[in-house]
């Protein structure tokens, strides 16, 4: 690594809350966008389901505990690795965690007022932002430890495998078309070494678009 | 008018998310010296695309074909718009211009600016696409999903990360079992309670019992206290062990305003 290349403002410490504020202040605007319009919530269908849940009147209690724990984790990870994982970070501590604790409070403003999305999560951010440098301050080159990322990177990858197959068998209990769909769609993606995932879901919504799912 | 509203807002939000994604992705390269944001998995696709554009390109599409059928079915975009398509497609644009990747990937100002645009137009694409699907295609999608994805959470993914914990050694597979244990009685799920078992294992591996170790394991168990305490765990417990909860418990749970039931 060329240590002249890594000067000046694109590399600085300062500039890290900025970055993470404005992606913080997108995704928590994003998950504005799926309390409203019910659409552009930045996280996988899975964790998206457990704000849902509470929306729909479950508690809220699921979605702010594994979202705020992420945060937790990933914040105390970031500085000690040098990368922040804002899949855990953001998207889902801020994205899913923060707007879960606020609607269990009862406070809806920030959800439902775009710019105030906006400026909650950039506020958020630069907070995040701001720890990590000053936890890094504290500790650079004090740890030699990964603190076990490259396992939990690993546990995340093989977790995400599973969901095709249980989109398909999903699907299967749906109803028969759309078993059937899912199961030709899984294995066309797997033939052109897509995730299949996605060719369960399109093979299942194109025949259940011709057959639809009787109602229970 | 409503499909005009989430486009503008759409396209907001995708160069605020494309900005930070293009910074933070570049910045990577630089780890540790540089604060980088992004993920590991992301940092190792980066490289294994190995600066090629048309390579890039069509890893970013695969992922964007799932985020399209996710955003369509459930109104999820994934994390993988912002793991994988928006770092990915930035850097094909990037490198089709100049193959070489320190002026071009690794370069958080330009990886930045070309990320707001790459951003601003797929979210908007993703978001204004989905809410113009028949409603019974959204039906079946939602049907098929929320079923998939709740048992991906409970128990797909507590069973996987802690095979991941034991697997990794004896102490990731100890604080692993018991955190994962813990989480999963207090807060309902044990995956944040594994992920800080291997935190804690793997910094006493490799670092022993220092400052940072130290504190680590007190924040987690800060965490956990007040987790099972606002959660009303607490009153849970006794209950299930048939032991009459003691008047300054309840009193002390309404100061914060929950109402705990007897």
């Amino acid at each position: 690594m060329n240590e002249g290349q890594t000067k000046g403002f694109w590399y600085s410490e300062w500039a890290f809350p900025l970055f993470v504020a404005c992606l913080s202040s997108g995704i928590f605007a994003g998950t504005h966008l799926y309390y409203v319009y019910h659409v552009g919530a930045f996280n996988d269908i899975a964790i998206v389901a457990m704000l849902e849940a509470g929306i729909k009147g479950g508690g809220y209690g699921a979605a702010a505990a594994f979202g705020a724990s992420f945060l937790f984790a990933r914040v105390l990870e970031g500085p000690l690795v040098g990368i922040l994982d804002i899949g855990g970070s953001l998207q889902t501590g801020i994205g899913i965690g923060v707007p879960a604790l606020m609607l269990s409070a009862g406070m809806t403003a920030p959800l439902l007022s775009f710019p105030l999305a906006l400026v909650t999560g950039a506020l958020l951010g630069l907070i995040i932002g701001a720890v990590i440098v000053l936890i890094r301050t504290f500790t650079i080159n004090a740890a030699k430890s990964t603190f076990g990322a490259d396992v939990m990177m690993g546990a995340g990858n093989a977790a995400g495998r599973y969901l095709g197959p249980l989109i398909v068998i999903s699907a299967i209990m749906a109803s028969i078309p759309v078993g059937i769909g899912a199961t030709i769609g899984a294995a066309v993606f797997y033939y052109f070494k897509k995730p299949i995932a996605g060719g369960a879901i399109i093979g299942a919504m194109i025949l259940g678009a011709m057959f639809p799912i009787p109602p229970q | 008018m409503v499909t005009w509203m989430i486009a503008l807002k759409s396209m907001v939000i995708g160069a605020l998310v494309g900005f930070g994604v293009g910074a933070g992705a570049a910045r990577m390269f630089h780890a540790p010296n540089v604060q980088g944001m992004g993920a590991f998995r992301t940092f190792g696709e980066l490289n294994a695309c190995a600066g090629d554009p048309i390579s890039h390109f069509s890893f970013g599409l695969g992922f964007f074909f799932n985020a399209w059928a996710s955003v369509v079915g459930a109104g999820a975009l994934t994390q993988d718009v912002d793991h994988r398509i928006l770092p990915n497609w930035t850097a094909a644009l990037l490198l089709w211009k100049n193959k070489n990747v320190e002026e071009t990937l690794h370069d958080p100002k330009k990886m930045a600016i070309v990320g707001a645009v790459v951003g601003a137009v797929v979210v908007t694409l993703l978001n204004s696409t989905a809410t113009a699907i028949p409603q019974s295609m959204q039906l079946v999608a939602t049907k098929v999903l929320v079923p998939a994805a709740n048992w991906l959470i409970n128990p797909i993914m507590p069973i996987v990360f802690w095979m991941a914990a034991m697997d990794a050694g004896k102490r990731t597979g100890v604080w692993g079992t018991v955190l994962g244990g813990f989480s999963h009685l207090v807060m309902g799920n044990a995956v944040p309670g594994i992920v800080l078992g291997i935190l804690i294992g793997k910094g006493l591996d490799d670092s022993g019992w220092n400052r940072i170790t130290k504190t680590l394991v007190t924040a987690v168990v800060l965490l956990f206290i007040l987790s099972g305490f606002f959660r009303a765990f607490d009153v849970a417990l006794l209950k299930s062990i048939q032991v009459d909860v003691p008047q300054w418990l309840i009193d002390l749970h309404e100061m914060f305003g929950s109402v705990v039931n007897k």
